[in-house]
């Protein structure tokens, strides 16, 4: 690498000390130039930027920031400043000179950059040549001091501010090659961003060389774009203050002549993190109105992860702002067509004089899908393309949901509120108000299952194992049949010859067998409804293929290849005919049964899609993400028309509210996030997992949710509830105190929000999967671990 | 290649460097490499960041395979998605085990880190076995795993987790609702504390918190924490140390009975009472029961039964089956002194007799149990005239039924008749004791006539002489004798024959 090492280098550079003449000597317009073309070699992208902008003087921010700096001649005086170095503690220079030197010898040095090093002394260049390192921890230091000692209205507010000029400065020290300086800084002011910001603070740490920095995605998007914080204008104001004055947030006893100069390189570097790389969104609103957790939805490097909205190329920067240029969605329940629907009427009608019940209880009115108030619903030229005659079973449907959403628990858990836990009553209205359970465990599974479903009409259950395999159970105990292979196509005329080609053995439980990796997601096809057993299974693996089974020949009928990598998720449309995907490949796709192609790739997310749903009237797809957001797709358009940013981990799973108006998810923040899909914004935040929370679930009503999670239990959250942490008496204090809580001790005690009704523990069985029945009867599913494996 | 453990560390994002320059070195030397130290200290610091990637990429495969405990397979499956050959022979089946050694560390402060290359970090390597191919074709027996199985149960019904063996033990109410979180994230769990035992000091039943045995093997672990009171301790000792004879003071004790008889709030002792009155009543008797204090203290311990059952804020339910023990060794056992032996077996059996009124209600097999114990003592051959006659007090204490079943109908009467006969060397004071035991007990199932009114059996009567036989058959000689003599009784004895007997007799 180092070829020709110039002879300046291998010379002791600390040899002399140098007089600070020399160093100003060299003032040329050329030497500007020469260091210039040095930073852009070494990509100090930052340094060069502000080099820049230290010559010119003249941009207005600069002056803005720096309204003490009056001298024309930047550069004159910067090089007064680092001249008086010498002076300091020379704790540093030693190591520092040579580092640089070394990384100098590591390059190809352009001759002209050689002769400059050789025309000054080597402790002035590299004063020039390099910034101090201690002023990063220096200056964040008192920053961090700053935001502590600030007003408690402000404190909140200001607190987002840490984390980005913290990755800023880690970053940029790695890039300049200080791994030491870089590790002590990290060791040093991480822990107080830990409980927040954990998972990215772990990425970071792993960055350890310059070439990591160029190449590690994560890092890129720090420097390429704008970290964006919301402030209120008042805020704003004093952190200018600050960063020009150094005003506010003295240590007591520290006085202005004690930290004199040193205090201000510390900031000069903050405040270049801050006109690089933050972007500031000055509210007009006061800042005591700001709820506790809203800095999530606002804060962080967002504008990639929002898409640029139609044609114009202007970033957006606010989630709410993009969802509101999306315009109304159309979250009503999907329309059944005409004949479908008489069709239905008179079988529920025979129906109902087969029985000798009254007509009334098989009223179609009663099925589920209702137009909420304020919701539009969908007509048929909107939705998705489907055959265009209905057949029998879709009658048969029909029919049962009807026949379910009369024979349905009704769970309402908003009687709850104001309830005495201990009075006489409270045991029937909660048992009126909460679900009753119906855990599914596995034993023996030595490997791991890592998903798990059950038929609508609770006939089947599918299991996808690590193993590769899917296994299937009949819950009632009855004999799994396929079809016999030796048979001649002929003879096959009617159903009655299809059956004779049945297997005449079979056991309530078989394997399918054709994916050659993990198994991470299976679907029952929702067609049959609660009225028959499925007739098709889907399977998502790592292989990077989703299959097709039937579940009348027990295989594989269809293999759908087009995700070169894992696929971690598959979802049928709640009409059948079509499947969702999401995988690794950062894309969700959109697939029909009878194509082995995909039909639409929605592509946008930043992270793995890890999950997909669709939305009820399976107009809308929602994703989760590694990039810690959710979207909303339009199924057709393949266009992201809402974006939910919030989550504070990679999403793990979601739900949709029968009625289409929310959006449930969950992260590995270990938190539940409601979203009202129509307007986007958040609704609440629900936590109280202390593991990863695998499955959620809401009740036909919608009123309930359910998640269960690697924790060993299953939850029930009141969805209308208020939620919010449950010592808070007035959401002034809160706005105050709950961000210090969040962010500042107390991690690992995670208190649940009020809106959380009753946890369930099992013994040992991480809940992979919760979902409600027509009739509103839960089940979950989880594999037993017992305590001596691993 | 680099073989590193795949030990995942997501818990602590601070860390110094995992991967040391110091390997890199040495895996250059294993290829004839020198390299500076800089040289290998960047390399480390690129092998640590390359590390990571992979365990990054593989917590995906972790998170999405719905676990908590990162396996090699997730490796492999990491590698496999980053382009990189996976590495061979790391089979999760088969996990490999890491060995340690080297110099302990702690956390390493930065400046350690950059110090020199003395200290040396830990080195990991995979342990060889050697396997021995005779050995183990011999001895190993290959386990066919279990296959995969399912069970349902209900977790909640309408809200309420049921108290059913498959759900974990309810979390009692006052306690902390911390304890809710016992399953820390990662599916860690808090150790299971060991049954708390409630200690009692120096009353020598500092282990008695066994719980009934069906129960500790039933549920694991029992959670829930127990500890008595510093006022009930002290109300524990200063109770049993005022029952017990070294105290001898009357009127103590009659107090001390009559608050347990009564007071309520006793119900946390109430194991530990039963237990200390098992153990004495094992003590008095073991110890051969022949002397006068033992008498004693099997007295007051019957007493103690008795006022427990009395005492009506007490649950006594769930420990009948701990009380009836001492219970039936008292009446049952063959030598009590014999001061007190009658007293002693009639005590017991009227404790016993209110037992069974008490309860039987509520736990119907208690009697028939009860019953086969008593008749077994009573009939079968070999047992001490002692236990007979504990056996008919406790007869007598079950029941009028019992009696008739015990004595007449299975032929009680009858041995202990022959048995009184045959032996007449025997001792004198125990075979009355025994007889009146047995006239008591007849006398249960028809009070007998005043002495001056009754009549005898009339031998020449026809009928009278049917009975006397058929009392003969049912009682044996000895007591049909002593029955015949009041001919009301002796047809009570008879039972429902009473009435048809005179009928029988006019057609014969």
């Amino acid at each position: 690498m180092s070829g020709n090492t110039p002879p300046t280098a291998s010379g002791s550079p600390t040899a002399t000390s140098p007089p600070q003449a020399q160093a100003t000597a060299p003032t040329g317009a050329d030497v500007d130039l020469l260091i210039l073309q040095y930073l852009r070699a070494k990509g100090h992208n930052i340094a060069e930027k502000a080099f820049l902008n230290e010559i010119e003087g003249s941009s207005s921010d600069a002056r803005n920031a720096r309204p003490e700096i009056i001298n024309p001649e930047e550069l004159v005086r910067t090089l007064a400043v680092f001249a008086q170095k010498p002076s300091r503690p020379g704790d540093n220079t030693l190591k520092d000179s040579s580092n640089v030197l070394s990384e100098l010898s590591t390059m190809g040095n352009p001759p002209a950059l050689q002769t400059l090093i050789s025309n000054i002394s080597s402790v002035g260049s590299e004063d020039i040549l390099t910034e101090d390192p201690s002023d990063k921890p220096e200056g964040f230091r008192e920053l961090v001091a700053w935001v502590e000692g600030s007003l408690d209205m402000y404190r909140p507010e200001f607190r987002p501010i840490l984390f980005p000029i913290f990755c800023h400065f880690y970053l940029d020290l790695i890039q300049a090659g200080r791994k030491d300086a870089a590790i002590q800084f990290f060791a040093t002011f991480s822990p107080q961003l830990e409980a927040a910001h954990s998972t990215t603070l772990l990425h970071l740490s792993t960055l350890l060389l310059p070439a990591h920095v160029q190449n590690d995605e994560l890092a890129q998007r720090f420097r390429d774009e704008k970290y964006f914080i919301r402030i209120s204008r008042s805020g704003f104001g004093l952190l200018l203050g600050w960063l020009t004055e150094g005003i506010g947030g003295e240590e007591m006893g520290a006085g202005y002549g004690f930290y004199g100069e040193k205090g201000k390189r510390g900031r000069v570097s903050v405040m270049q993190v801050v006109n690089n790389h933050l972007r500031f969104d000055v509210t007009s609103s006061n800042s005591a109105s700001l709820l506790p957790h809203t800095w999530e939805e606002s804060t962080g490097l967002t504008s990639s992860l929002i898409p640029h909205a139609n044609g114009s190329h202007s970033k957006i920067y606010n989630p709410q702002a993009f969802n509101l240029s999306k315009g109304d969605l159309k979250l009503g329940p999907a329309p059944i067509p005409e004949e479908l629907r008489t069709e239905t009427e008179r079988v529920a009608r025979e129906k109902a004089m087969l029985e000798g019940v009254p007509s009334t209880q098989y009223d179609i009115s009663l099925a589920p899908p209702q137009t909420l108030p304020g919701m539009v619903a969908p007509t048929e030229n909107d939705m998705l393309p489907l055959p265009p005659n209905f057949k029998a079973t879709d009658v048969e449907r029909e029919v049962n949901s009807i026949r379910d959403a009369r024979k349905r628990i009704r769970l309402e858990p908003s009687t709850l509120h104001g309830l005495e836990p201990n009075s006489p009553q409270a045991s029937a209205i909660r048992a009126g108000a909460l679900p009753s359970i119906c855990a599914y465990t596995l034993h023996n599974v030595p490997e791991g299952a890592p998903c798990c479903t059950f038929s609508q009409d609770n006939s089947l259950m599918a299991v996808g194992f690590s193993e590769s395999y899917i296994r299937l159970w009949n819950l009632k105990g009855e004999k799994l049949r396929g079809m016999r292979s030796d048979f001649s196509a002929t003879s096959i005329r009617d159903s009655a010859s299809l059956r004779k080609i049945k297997e005449k053995k079979g056991n309530s439980t078989r394997k399918l067998i054709g994916h050659s990796g993990p198994v991470y997601s299976v679907d029952f096809d929702p067609l049959n409804g609660s009225a028959a057993p499925p007739k098709y299974l889907l399977s998502a693996s790592a292989d990077g293929t989703s299959r097709l089974w039937s579940m009348d020949t027990m295989t594989n009928i269809v293999a759908f290849r087009g995700h070169e990598n894992p696929v971690w998720d598959v979802k049928w449309s709640p009409l059948g005919t079509y499947f969702a995907t999401a995988s690794r490949d950062r894309t969700a796709r959109l697939w029909s049964t009878d194509r082995t192609a995909c039909l639409r790739i929605y592509a946008g997310h930043l992270g793995d899609v890890d999950c997909v749903r669709f939305h009820p009237n399976s107009l809308y797809l929602a994703t989760g993400s590694s990039d810690w957001t959710a979207r909303l797709w339009d199924v057709q358009r393949g266009s992201c028309i809402r974006v939910f940013i919030g989550h504070q981990g990679p999403v793990s799973t979601l739900a949709i509210s029968p009625d289409g108006r929310y959006l449930a998810s969950a992260g590995e923040d270990l938190a539940i996030n409601l979203w009202d899909i129509g307007s986007g914004k958040r609704v609440k935040k629900m936590t109280g997992h202390t593991a990863s929370i695998y499955s959620l679930a809401f009740s036909a009503e919608s009123s309930l949710l359910l998640s269960g999670g690697a924790d060993w239990t299953v939850r029930c959250w009141d969805v209308k509830g208020a939620g919010g942490a449950p010592n808070k008496r007035d959401a002034t204090i809160s706005s105050n105190d709950s961000p210090t809580s969040h962010k500042f001790g107390e991690e690992g005690t995670i208190e649940p929000t009020l809106d959380m009704i009753s946890t369930f523990p099992t013994k040992r069985t991480p809940i992979i999967n919760v979902q409600f029945t027509p009739r509103n009867l839960c089940i979950v599913g989880g594999i037993y671990q017992s305590p001596e494996t691993r | 290649m680099t073989t590193k453990p795949p030990k995942v560390r997501t818990t602590q994002p601070h860390h110094t460097g995992v991967y040391k320059a110091d390997s890199i070195k040495d895996v250059a030397e294993t290829l004839n490499i020198n390299i500076s130290d800089a040289i290998a200290t960047a390399l480390a610091s690129d092998v640590e960041y390359r590390i990571h990637q992979v365990v990054e990429e593989a917590a995906k495969f972790m998170r999405h395979g719905r676990r908590t405990t990162m396996i090699t397979s997730d490796i492999e499956q990491a590698l496999r998605v980053l382009n990189i050959e996976p590495l061979y022979g790391h089979t999760p089946h088969n996990p490999p085990t890491f060995r340690r050694a080297g110099p302990v560390y702690g956390h390493l402060s930065s400046n350690t880190a950059s110090s020199g290359t003395a200290n040396a970090g830990a080195v990991y390597f995979v342990e060889d076995e050697e396997i021995d191919f005779d050995r183990v074709l011999r001895e190993e027996k290959i386990v066919m795993p279990k296959g995969v199985s399912w069970t349902a149960h209900w977790l909640a019904v309408e809200g309420v987790q049921p108290l059913i063996p498959e759900n974990p033990p309810p979390v009692p109410r006052d306690v902390d609702t911390n304890t809710m979180e016992t399953p820390k994230p990662n599916g860690v769990i808090a150790a299971p504390s060991a049954p708390p035992l409630a200690m009692i000091n120096g009353t020598g039943i500092a282990n008695n918190t066994k719980k009934p045995q069906q129960q500790s093997q039933q549920t694991q672990q029992h959670l829930v924490k127990q500890v008595l009171s510093r006022e009930l301790q002290l109300y524990y000792t200063r109770l049993t140390s005022s029952l017990l004879p070294p105290s001898s003071d009357f009127a103590k004790r009659t107090a001390a009975l009559a608050s347990l008889r009564s007071d309520a709030g006793l119900q946390a002792l109430l194991p530990y009472l039963i237990r200390w009155v098992g153990e004495g009543v094992v003590g008095a008797l073991k110890e051969g029961g022949q002397t006068e204090a033992d008498g004693k203290v099997l007295e007051v311990l019957m007493e103690v039964i008795g006022a427990i059952l009395d005492n009506n804020t007490l649950f006594v339910e769930p420990y009948l089956h701990q009380l009836l023990p001492p219970l039936l060794s008292t009446l049952l056992h063959s030598s009590l002194p014999r001061s007190h032996s009658t007293q002693l077996r009639t005590i017991s059996s009227q404790t016993l007799s209110g037992l069974l009124t008490k309860h039987s209600t509520t736990y119907p097999s208690l009697s028939p149990r009860i019953m086969k114990t008593l008749l077994l003592a009573l009939i079968s051959p070999g047992k001490s005239k002692g236990t007979r006659e504990g056996a008919i007090r406790g007869l007598i204490g079950v029941g009028k039924e019992a009696v008739r079943k015990g004595l007449v109908d299975s032929g009680g009467a009858k041995v202990v008749g022959s048995e009184v006969q045959s032996h007449e060397m025997g001792d004198w004071v125990e075979d009355q004791a025994l007889i009146k035991a047995v006239l008591d007990a007849l006398r249960v199932l028809h009070p007998p006539s005043d002495s001056e009114m009754s009549d005898s059996l009339n031998m020449a009567n026809e009928a009278d002489f049917q009975v006397s036989m058929r009392l003969r058959n049912l009682l044996g000689e000895f007591f049909a004798q002593k029955v015949g003599r009041d001919a009301a009784w002796a047809k009570a004895i008879l039972g429902e024959n009473i009435n048809d007997e005179p009928i029988a007799g006019q057609i014969s």
